[in-house]
């Protein structure tokens, strides 16, 4: 065993400064003075910028500097010796508001004695933090009109910053027109900061270590080969990266300079040369200047260069940084599997086969892990990497004999095994809104291709099965094994944040089936129970609960599920569809009235309210009395049961659910007619003038209200009718039941089935763009009536006009077109406010502090509750506590 | 019920559902091209030499080319490495990697001094044909003709085939040329009435503004003015110096309000009363700093070229150019004035869809001049080294040919429109006919734009209710509806016609 003994060192923090020549002199490895790349044989000329010495792009050769081989070696700088200094874009603004701040002559910021020290102890104070700079601004206002030195007496002229480099002295005394402006060059300007002395760069914002004149640019900086490889396109050609093709102009525009000052060129043309350099060197570093053409590549494509690397979506920091691709992850398509618990998730074979997970051997594991190694990485469960406390990786897949290698295993190695049942991964969809859009699952390898879940877990991911994909993360140390286990595994997450209830329940036919289980009438065999119960998993612990009894009634049934301490009242989400006037409570004749006492489900039926996922009440209560694994189980096999239940007494719906007796129809079409004729009298009132306005509204929009009023209440009444003939039939209607009781659909959805559509809209609404004073050709001009702006007075199980069936499509496109629009929109504003929001702690003295500790709430949430704690966002529930109390009680 | 489904049936089986592709290249071939040559006829040189063509008549479609007279345009041909050539069918230059394109041939003359000193026929550039065209080498031909060539038969054509893939021309669709449209713009603060025209004659295309403030004065904005030039000042400069003429030009019956805005505007810039000092004042604005000279040769320029071209761009054109002036700076008055509305962008009779006919002749256009530019250039050359002019030497085919290759090939199209050609779907025959019958709007995909988005009641018949694409595209991208028709761009001259035969007097007084 090879102890290592590590000594602990703690970052303080990071500093940037500016690098000065003499670094970047001292940094580099190669002087570069031509501007040729490759030799006639393809080999890297020397002192160019291909040279060799700056790392190495091909597999082959080795760096001749530092010796190393292709992925080892990292690159190292050269240098470019330019002719002439050149500002630094990126500093020009900053390089100007110092030339506004020191004096032309002695170099001194232009400040009083007395004004030195009142800011010097204001900067004392702000030491280290960003608001320096606002003081540095306050000095530049101070400053900038003064017309004389303080020290040294000269008079200062105004300086111009021209885009997006260039920077102009203008003296107002100089008589000839022509020479008052006088443009300051790179020389001048460094010349002008060289001389500031150290003790007055604090007001500047810099320091001995950062001097200014250092913004001017005397020697640029190579980057190594290995930060601008070339590539190789399918021809054979290589094709050189964006930054090098930069950096042969400024290098082959810098030997013109070069040779031009030694020839002894004219004036205007060394200044030409030196500004077509500052212009090469600046897009090199920012190609996107305002106020400057980008430097383009052949074909006409503006060059990527360094700022351009760093900036935005696909840039360094968003890209590369703050996300990144990663290893050990899988994506697939997604497919239900009911048998599964609500916290596993089913992995594929050949994904399990890919993804691995690091374990060390001890003496515990060792033959475990032997037996792994040797069956390799084809045969599962296996292993695919070995790796040696030297730290060599062996493949075995390449290895010929493996059981050598098993042999050799020992106490310290690492072994990458197959993922296998009983890990611990992370599972996500995206997108990833919230935090349970990413939870840990447990391993279950099953044959097949897909991932598989537990359907009670779909809300959280907002995952449906029509083709979506979801992601698969590995954590590959114990620690993040410990962490995704505790804190993320799923059943820690059924408590939502958000709104203090559960967002993991019953979906869809779960809570059908509930509703036909417990609504008044249902019995079920003994046999049958039994049956049931031992599919769903609890009939060993329930079968004393079953006494004698031959025959059970469907609240009874449902009460073996309950744990016996549960005492809740609620109304059941079957009441509002009976919209009573007054509630009668516990005696309510529907049966919509929910009481469970000492776990015994007494009156009520289970639907939606009781165990879906937004709303579940008997859901939300167990999660709390009894914790989280217990609401698991409770899922896991009310689920299980009321499935098998369900398929057994069978369910289903078809077009006879909209069937209505011709009574209704007549009713229907009469209310419908009524309706038309009352909003032409109102069109009629409209035009003769007789309409009053609404308060606050235009006469044409009072009238628009009015109508759509008259229509919505057409297609309500008519739904109405028809919920009522609906709930007559002899045969339960499924597709009312569904409705109901929250499973799928609603009221809307069967009135638009088996009554009437109703007035489409756009943008709220009557469909108004088309023809002019008409939506179709085929109405008159100016017709308002219902018709011709688009109420349908069909249902889609009549079938729609044709130009019924235009309105219908002009109202569904904007929906789609809402969807599209909405999503990438709500992105945006997400991704603001997590960036705002991400570093809030709350501290151990209960406050709410960002990263710099400052405090944004004195108490979290001002109460100090976690609202996944609270009861349905309320601190406490009087109420329910009482209830709590009582029902024990009355009970004796 | 009487059953239509039979009248349906027959009227698609007439000309198939590709028939737009089809009709649009057949016109282009028929009428586009010979007038785009035509136009570019008689090139004087600078050194006193003149190019012309020969006679282009009106076209007779042979069986292996299309008569123009002395421009002949070819169905496509392979020209094998030694020299001979075949009939290309489209199969063999999908398979072969080629382009299925003709040569197009034209009678050229070199002149100097009404002395001819070389004609000849020539090879100018490569036809890209448009497979089941009239042009293509299967127009025409039988269901066994198909099956022995190996094609298929129930291809639905209508793509062409560049570098052996085959591309479709997207329809797409734009608003109206040269048509006035009042739009409100708001400023900030500022809300202002705009009537805008987007004036094309050719290839060019300018965005012309009579902008209405919120004072009521009335500005005139056109390429090559920055800001814009008050339109009074603009009138005079174009020849309406008296101020009834101008107050004649924008009124239209007796009104006082309206007479009233006049008056406003003559009012403010009634210190300007002479042309001369009209056109010095544009002047100033177009190029400041220059001597007076070049200031109003470059604006005499700009009015010519730039302010509403599809007038003419002629000084002869000038009236024609105020009175319509005073027709955009009524219509602007009376939207201000609250009696007019604003025009609906998405209605369809303000858009216009364009097909192959019209990208064709925007590339066409720019590859013609380029290659008239180039021949000029090597006439200079032939002259400059002495050398014998020969007709051959100075037609250059491959300027033409890879202008339009590469255009079709890539989908960048000359004004920086790109995807205009896209590889065809051939996922399944479905997608194959909706792919063939898209139509794309320019609008940006990242803006909301809501109401471009829309079902508009003007759709009906035209473009489909439902197939349109879920996500960013949702509404911009639409397809046409099956019973919709495209109509080919009908002659100007003919409709000039009908119009004077019954009574309208031409403005040139």
């Amino acid at each position: 065993m090879i102890l290592i003994r590590l000594e602990q060192k703690q970052i303080i923090g990071i500093k940037f400064n500016i690098m000065s020549p003499e670094t970047i002199r001292k940094m580099a490895v190669v002087k570069i003075v031509t501007p040729e790349t490759y030799d006639e044989d393809g080999y890297p000329v020397d002192g160019g910028l291909m040279d060799r010495r700056l790392g190495t792009v091909t597999p082959g050769l080795r760096c001749k500097t530092c010796g190393g081989k292709f992925g080892e070696c990292p690159g190292h700088f050269g240098v470019i010796e330019l002719a002439r200094p050149v500002i630094h874009i990126g500093y020009a603004k900053y390089i100007a508001k110092i030339l506004k701040v020191i004096c032309r002559n002695c170099s001194r910021v232009r400040l009083t004695k007395e004004e030195r020290s009142k800011f010097l102890e204001r900067l004392k104070k702000y030491k280290g933090s960003i608001l320096l700079f606002e003081i540095f601004d306050e000095i530049i206002k101070t400053v900038k009109d003064r017309k004389t030195c303080p020290h040294c007496n000269a008079v200062q002229y105004e300086i111009k910053f021209e885009n997006p480099y260039n920077y102009v002295e203008i003296n107002p005394e100089e008589q000839d027109k022509r020479k008052r402006e006088r443009k300051l060059t790179p020389i001048d300007i460094r010349e002008r900061l060289e001389k500031i002395p150290d003790d007055d760069l604090i007001f500047l914002g810099l320091d001995e270590n950062n001097r200014p004149e250092w913004m001017v640019l005397t020697a640029l900086p190579v980057p190594p080969v290995t930060v601008r490889p070339s590539i190789i396109l399918e021809t054979g050609e290589r094709s050189e990266d964006d930054l090098t093709h930069k950096l042969v102009d400024i290098v082959r525009i810098n030997k013109k300079l070069m040779d031009a000052l030694e020839a002894g060129a004219p004036q205007p043309i060394i200044e030409d040369l030196w500004d077509l350099l500052q212009y090469h060197v600046a897009t090199y570093i920012n190609n996107e200047i305002s106020g400057m053409p980008p430097a383009k590549h052949r074909s006409g494509r503006p060059l990527k260069t360094l700022a351009q690397r760093l900036k935005g979506k696909e840039g360094r920091f968003r890209g590369n940084l703050s996300g990144k691709r990663v290893n050990y992850s899988a994506r697939t398509v997604i497919s239900p599997d009911p048998n599964l618990s609500l916290n596993e998730v089913g992995v594929p074979l050949e994904v399990a086969k890919e993804l691995t997970v690091p374990v060390r051997v001890t003496m515990f594991n060792k033959e475990f892990l032997k037996q792994l190694i040797r069956n390799g990485p084809h045969k599962y469960p296996g292993a695919n990497y070995i790796e040696r406390p030297d730290g060599v990786r062996i493949n075995l897949a390449r290895v010929k004999n493996l059981d050598e290698v098993a042999d050799k295993l020992d106490i310290g190695w690492v072994v990458h095994r197959h993922l296998m049942d009983g890990d611990i991964v992370l599972f996500n969809r995206q997108p990833s809104l919230h935090r349970m859009s990413m939870m840990a699952h447990i391993v279950k390898v099953l044959p097949g291709r897909t991932f598989r879940l537990n359907l009670t877990v779909c809300p959280p991911y907002n995952a449906d099965f029509d083709g979506d994909e979801m992601n698969l993360h590995v954590p590959q140390t114990e620690e993040a094994r410990a962490e995704a286990r505790i804190l993320m595994l799923v059943q820690t997450q059924i408590l939502s944040p958000r709104f203090g209830g559960p967002i993991i329940g019953c979906i869809h036919d779960h809570i059908s089936g509930s509703y036909l289980l417990t609504k008044r009438g249902t019995k079920i065999s003994r046999e049958e129970l039994i049956d049931l119960l031992y599919i769903a998993g609890i009939l060993e612990d329930v079968y004393n609960k079953l006494g004698d009894k031959k025959e059970f009634t469907g609240k009874e049934v449902f009460s073996l599920f309950l744990p016996d301490d549960i005492n809740i009242k609620f109304k059941s989400k079957l009441c509002k569809s009976y919209g009573c006037e007054k509630c009668l409570e516990e005696n309510c004749p529907h049966d919509a009235f929910v009481v469970i006492r000492n776990g015994k489900l007494i009156r009520g039926v289970i639907d939606e309210k009781a165990i879906g996922a937004f709303a579940g009440e008997v859901v939300d209560i167990i999660a709390k009395k009894h914790g989280l694994e217990a609401a698991r189980k409770f899922l896991d096999s009310y689920t299980k049961f009321i499935i098998a239940f369900l398929m057994r007494r069978g369910f289903t719906t078809g077009i006879d659910d909209e069937d209505l007796p011709q009574e209704a129809i007549e009713r229907i079409e009469e209310v419908l007619q009524e309706s038309i004729k009352k909003v032409k009298e109102v069109i009629k009132m409209y035009e003769e003038g007789l309409l009053e306005p609404l308060p606050g509204r235009s006469l044409e929009e009072t009238l628009e209200m009015k109508i759509m009023q008259i229509l919505s209440e057409a297609r309500d009444t008519s739904g109405r009718i028809a919920n009522e003939y609906l709930e007559k039939q002899r045969k339960e209607n499924h597709a009312r039941i569904m409705a109901i009781t929250g499973a799928r659909g609603s009221l809307l959805n069967i009135t638009q089935m088996a009554a009437c559509l109703g007035q489409q809209s756009v943008r709220g609404e009557r469909v108004k763009r088309g023809f002019i004073n008409r939506v179709l050709s085929h109405f008159k001009k100016g017709d308002l009536g219902a018709k011709a702006r688009g109420f349908v007075a069909s249902s889609y199980k009549k079938g729609l006009h044709p130009v019924e069936y235009f309105f219908h499509a002009a109202g569904g496109r904007e929906g789609l077109v809402d969807t599209a629009i909405r999503t990438s929109q709500s992105g945006y504003m997400q991704r603001r406010l997590i960036n705002a929001l991400q570093d809030l702690k709350v501290e151990y003295d209960g406050t709410v502090r960002d990263a710099r500790g400052v405090i944004v709430q004195f108490k979290y949430g001002d109460d100090g509750i976690d609202p996944s704690r609270s009861d349905w966002g309320k601190t406490l529930d009087v109420k329910k506590i009482i209830e709590g109390i009582i029902g024990e009680k009355r009970e004796r | 019920m009487l059953d239509l489904k039979p009248l349906s049936i027959e009227w698609l089986k007439k000309s198939g559902i590709i028939k737009h592709h089809i009709n649009s290249f057949n016109s282009f071939i028929r009428r586009k091209f010979p007038q785009i040559v035509r136009e570019h006829d008689n090139i004087q040189t600078g050194t006193g030499y003149l190019i012309k063509f020969g006679e282009i008549k009106e076209p007779i479609f042979k069986e292996d080319y299309v008569d123009f007279g002395a421009l002949k345009v070819y169905k496509p041909l392979v020209i094998e490495a030694d020299g001979s050539k075949r009939k290309l069918y489209p199969l063999e230059a999908r398979i072969r990697n080629l382009n299925y394109f003709g040569p197009i041939t034209l009678e050229i003359g070199v002149y100097k001094n009404d002395e001819e000193l070389d004609y000849g026929e020539v090879t100018i550039g490569m036809m890209p044909v448009m497979v089941r065209s009239e042009l293509c080498n299967l127009y025409g031909l039988s269901y066994d003709d198909f099956i022995r060539l190996k094609e298929d038969p129930f291809d639905p054509g209508g793509y062409f085939i560049v570098n052996g893939s085959e591309r479709v021309l997207i329809i797409i669709e734009d608003l109206t040329q040269n048509r006035i449209m009042l739009e409100r713009e708001e400023k900030g603060m500022k809300v202002v009435e705009i009537a805008k025209i987007f004036s094309k004659r050719g290839g060019f295309r300018a965005q012309i503004k009579v902008i209405r403030d919120k004072d009521g004065i009335l500005y005139c904005a056109f390429p090559s003015i920055p800001g814009g030039v008050p339109l009074i000042i603009l009138m005079k400069a174009l020849g309406l110096e008296k101020d009834k003429d101008i107050y004649d030009a924008i009124i239209l019956r007796e009104d006082p309000e309206i007479a009233n805005e006049i008056l406003i505007n003559l009012e403010t810039f009634g210190d300007i009363k002479t042309k001369d000092e009209a056109m010095d004042y544009i002047s100033r604005k177009i190029a400041p700093g220059q001597i007076k000279e070049f200031r109003l040769k470059r604006t005499e320029h700009a009015i010519d070229k730039y302010l509403l071209p599809h007038l003419g761009v002629n000084p002869e054109d000038r009236l024609k150019k105020a009175k319509f002036l005073g027709r955009m700076a009524l219509k602007v008055i009376e939207f201000g004035l609250g009696r007019r509305l604003e025009d609906d962008k998405d209605h369809y009779l303000n858009k216009r869809l364009r097909l192959a006919e019209d990208l064709l002749e925007d590339v066409f256009r720019v590859a013609f001049y380029k290659f008239v530019q180039d021949m000029k250039y090597q006439l200079d050359r032939l002259i400059h080294r002495g050398k014998r002019i020969s007709v051959k030497v100075i037609a250059r085919s491959d300027i033409l040919t890879e202008r339009v290759r590469h255009a079709l090939a890539t989908g960048t199209w000359v004004g920086g429109r790109t995807g205009v050609s896209q590889l065809l779907d051939r996922t399944c025959f479905m997608s194959t006919m909706s792919h063939l019958r898209r139509v794309v709007s320019p609008l940006s995909r990242s803006q909301p734009n809501f109401e471009a988005r829309d079902l508009h009641g003007t759709h009906w018949g035209r473009i489909c209710t439902t197939e349109t694409p879920e996500g960013p595209n949702c509404g911009l991208v639409k397809n046409l509806a099956l019973g919709c028709e495209i109509t080919t761009e009908v002659s100007e001259e003919k409709v000039e016609k009908v119009l004077k035969d019954l009574g309208v007097i031409s403005i040139r007084k």
